[in-house]
């Protein structure tokens, strides 16, 4: 291969590109989009986070302004967890929207993530966001084949292909020119929402996650650009094996529909279909069944409870409960607290199970679908995929544990047994010593290992292509 | 003529293409409202028998403390399932169909979710509103967009112009055919998904119908407009299904950021702390601020001794109720902000066929947002008939016997279906007017 003569070819279709009314319209719809799903994506990010942030240290300091009083009411006074956006859900949304923002933490109850943006809006947002990332996932894929079914097909339709190969242009030229030109022209759309996303990632620069932020961005960066080779690789063949453009076009459309809208959206209900899950109730009826046959705190005589006390009157040598150098309340409630946050993550993780079953079907499909892998990895790196949730929803729940438990210890250690004397209260400046809510994200390790799958088929995806595109050096018909 | 033109398109690949299409994924779309019927229901059970057992369950402890009884004592109120909601299941997976609560403040009870997992609520559901609104418009695009230049690409328009008298007419009977063919799927699913879903036909069925007929013939004149431009093939593919992005993915995404965007509610989260907040400061204060507030809202209850040194359930429940006053305010604020956020949607909806279906067929089906608003109301006035049919026998310290448990079962909330047909269908009588005008300009010039 002369690199010339590919430089060559390239260029030709960038000008076939420019010439065109496609190139024209394309260009100036995706500046709009562009602008407007950056404004809109930033003024999301930036307020939202801001109204959060604001909450969350509002919530921190009523908690730290508390009077005197027993821990136990502070148990239950809890606490608030809200999820703060990763900078990158600038470039994609992903689940940001469907999942929850805030969670109530308070001894003895896993509460629910509530008020998702999903719950407070219409019908409309099923038919999906407009975001960077969303750009380079469905409507460039589309400008690329737009741009490109013609390249060959067309060439072969008017002669022109003949001639090229006359002159002594080899197979191989034409059809890695073809390709570097037409990735190159779709690289022009990625580079532009690149870099208006280094911007935001570079503006908030006060993240201590700053580092943790461009290694994501360039993950995403070496994602999409793989990934537009892969589908600038799809057109060219196409174009190649039809026999008019056409042809090419008409079959370059079903790709696209049935890979980015069609499969993506049968296979997830596929899966769905497959593994039903249960609803909030019949997994609560589930939990305090589990918790009964363990042991039931009110039932004075339940042998579990029973058990328990004996064996701590036992241990310190005690005739009653009264007695003991601790807050007995306190130490039936940390059980309790520990007895019954087991059972419930247990259940709650076997329903991740069935969740992850249900996506599986789809996750899989990306190697025969090299848009699920795009949209699976912008997903995770941009922090907005279900993983980053779970993280956070795991993060909120170890917090409400320990603050639970810090405060059965509390009371155990400092609030009298019933009858003797002491006071009822404590000081409240053991609330300021629990220190605050703070979430961190994901770490980018963990965000590789769930992303394997995708990864790979990227890559395989990838390997196919060029593997398809010397196959194709040989094979190209002429006439 | 027109069995000549009926038995070519029979020939046609994209005859038996878009027939297996259509028909299959029109299937799995009824076969997933099946589905989702099927959940509603166990769900209910689930939630029905919970209700009955965890009374007998905590009757049992307490029996003797009527107030800590209902502390602990979930009632239910269920949105009654109607069969017509499996056709276009909306948002009805993001909010759930029931509320188990508690005759503690509400406001922390309210907006609990139930389980569904994200992948699944971010990818939609695949049901007979989603094939109707996505995949009719497509198939019509691929039956439709070589309608002429198939004819001059092939040669065949020149004999057919010479042949035939009326040029247009002869158009115009292709794409009838076309129709014809469409409608007869859409009418065959229509009843597969009645029989199937057992949905009644009653006028919220037969105006989904309606719609999607009307909707369909919106995009049947959009891609005739197109057509009579004359344009060659390529040009009517990639116009035609640049349009469908524009109309099904890229508008209605543009209307949703700047919703969402425009009509932020914070108020959901400082709604949830000043609830909070507004309950357990009363702990720390002295009993008469709860108690002054408490018997403002429900003066009945003056008689009754609030000792300053002493827990007693009506002080108790007095400052749950403050909680709740707390954030009343905030909360129906709130509420405004959704509501507005739909009537904003629904403005610009008018204007956008796609949006507009959708938002009709889940007002239609009782599932958008405005039925889930309604349902939270109910759920508001459902709460506060069960406190105040408990007050008295819990500050009268009443046991567990004085109450009669059989009439504490799980209740159902019927909603409200009405819809005026006006605002329904003359959006796509008036597109379609428009379009047609338009088309009839082109083919004189033909």
């Amino acid at each position: 291969m002369r690199k010339n003569v590919i430089v060559l070819l390239a260029r030709q279709l960038w000008q076939d590109a420019f010439r065109s009314k496609v190139m024209l319209v394309a260009s100036t719809l995706m500046l709009f989009l562009l602008l407007f799903s950056a404004y809109t994506g930033w003024e999301n990010y930036h307020d939202q986070n801001f109204t959060r942030d604001e909450i969350q240290e509002e919530v921190q300091e009523s908690w730290e302004n508390n009077p005197d009083k027993h821990p136990h009411r502070m148990a239950h006074y809890g606490s608030f967890a809200l999820r703060l956006k990763h900078v990158l859900s600038v470039f994609d949304l992903g689940m940001e929207n469907f999942v929850g923002n805030a969670v109530f933490l308070e001894a003895h109850k896993q509460n629910t993530v509530n008020f998702s943006e999903a719950s407070m809006s219409t019908g409309l947002l099923r038919f999906g966001e407009v975001s960077m990332a969303m750009l380079l996932k469905v409507i460039v894929p589309l400008l690329i084949f737009y741009l490109g079914f013609a390249t060959i097909a067309r060439e072969r339709e008017n002669g022109t292909l003949k001639l090229l190969i006359g002159q002594g242009i080899t197979r191989k030229e034409i059809v890695f020119g073809k390709w570097l030109g037409l990735w190159s022209l779709s690289l022009l759309f990625l580079g532009a929402i690149f870099l208006v996303l280094l911007l935001f990632v570079l503006v908030e620069s006060h993240d201590t996650m700053h580092s943790d932020s461009i290694f994501r961005y360039l993950v995403l960066l070496c994602a999409y650009l793989m990934f537009f080779g892969i589908l600038s690789a799809i057109t060219i063949l196409i174009s190649a094996f039809s026999a008019s453009a056409k042809g090419a076009l008409v079959k370059l459309l079903g790709i696209w529909l049935l890979f980015v809208v069609i499969v993506p959206k049968s296979l997830q209900a596929v899966g769905f279909y497959l593994y039903p899950t249960p609803s909030k109730i019949e997994m609560e009826t589930a939990v305090e069944h589990d918790l009964a046959q363990i042991g039931d705190s009110h039932d004075p005589n339940d042998p579990h409870f029973k058990a328990l006390k004996d064996s701590v009157l036992r241990v310190h040598n005690v005739e009653k409960v009264e007695d003991l150098p601790f807050n007995y309340g306190g130490f039936v409630m940390s059980k309790g607290e520990a007895m019954s946050t087991k059972v419930y993550l247990k259940h709650q993780e076997n329903l991740y199970k069935v969740y992850n079953k249900q996506n599986n079907v789809e996750r899989m499909s990306a190697f025969i679908n090299p848009y699920t892998a795009i949209k699976n990895l912008s997903m995770a790196f941009s922090g907005t995929d279900f993983q980053s949730f779970l993280h956070f929803k795991d993060k909120a729940e170890t917090y409400r544990f320990t603050l639970a438990q810090e405060m059965n210890q509390l009371q155990m250690d400092l609030i009298p047994n019933k009858g003797k004397a002491g006071p009822n209260t404590i000081s409240s400046n053991y609330w300021k010593e629990f220190p605050p809510f703070e979430y961190h994200f994901l770490s980018i390790a963990d965000v590789f290992k769930n992303e394997v799958i995708s990864l790979l088929a990227l890559m395989l995806w990838g390997v196919l292509s060029v593997f398809a595109l010397l196959r194709l050096s040989t094979n190209l018909k002429a006439i | 003529m027109y069995r000549l033109l009926f038995k070519s398109f029979f020939r046609t690949r994209i005859f038996m293409v878009s027939l297996a299409l259509l028909l299959t994924v029109g299937v799995i779309g009824i076969l997933i409202g099946k589905q989702y019927l099927v959940k509603q229901e166990k769900t209910i059970a689930a939630a029905q028998v919970f209700q009955e057992e965890s009374i007998k369950k905590n009757i049992q402890y307490h029996s003797e403390d009527l107030g800590l009884l209902l502390y602990y004592l979930r009632f239910t109120l269920i949105k009654k399932p109607e069969n017509i909601s499996a056709i276009s299941i909306g948002q009805s997976d993001v909010n759930p169909l029931l509320q188990a609560v508690t005759i503690r403040a509400l406001e922390g009870q309210k907006y609990d979710t139930d389980f569904e997992n994200p992948s699944l609520l971010i990818s939609g559901n695949l049901d007979l509103g989603f094939v109707i609104i996505y995949l009719f418009p497509l198939i019509l695009i691929a039956m439709t967009f070589n309608l002429y230049s198939e004819e001059k690409e092939l040669g065949t328009w020149r004999i057919l112009a010479a042949q035939t008298s009326g040029k247009a007419q002869f158009l115009f009977k292709k794409l009838l055919v076309r129709i014809v063919f469409v409608f007869a799927v859409l009418i065959f699913l229509m009843i597969l998904a009645s029989t199937i879903l057992q949905i009644p036909m009653n006028a919220n069925f037969w105006a989904i119908f309606l719609l999607s007929v009307l909707y369909i013939l919106f995009w049947s004149a959009l891609c005739f407009w197109m057509v009579t431009f004359l344009k060659n093939s390529s040009f009517n593919a990639l116009a035609l299904i640049s349009i469908w992005v524009v109309l099904t993915i890229l508008f209605p995404a543009l209307v949703n950021n700047y919703v969402i965007n425009t009509y932020q509610v914070p108020e959901a989260l400082d709604a949830m702390v000043e609830q909070r907040d507004g309950y357990h400061e009363k702990w720390d204060m002295k009993k008469d601020i709860t108690m002054n507030g408490f018997i403002g809202s429900y003066p009945q209850f003056i008689k009754y001794e609030v000792p300053e040194d002493e827990f007693s359930w009506i002080w108790y429940y007095g400052m749950q109720h403050m909680g709740d006053m707390a954030a009343k305010e905030t909360s129906q604020e709130m509420t405004d902000k959704i509501m507005l956020r739909n009537k904003v949607s629904e403005q610009i909806a008018l204007l956008v066929p796609t949006m507009h279906a959708q938002l009709s067929f889940n007002k239609l089906a009782g599932t958008d947002m405005v039925s889930h608003l309604s349902f939270l109301e109910a759920l508001t006035n459902f709460h506060k008939n069960l406190r105040e049919g408990f007050y008295t026998k819990i500050f009268d310290h009443k046991s567990a016997d004085g109450v009669d448990w059989q009439n504490y079962k799980a209740k159902f909330y019927e909603l409200d279906y009405g819809f005026s047909w006006l605002k329904l269908l003359l959006p796509y009588l008036l597109t379609s007017i428009i379009i047609g005008v338009l088309t009839s300009i082109n083919l004189r010039r033909l």
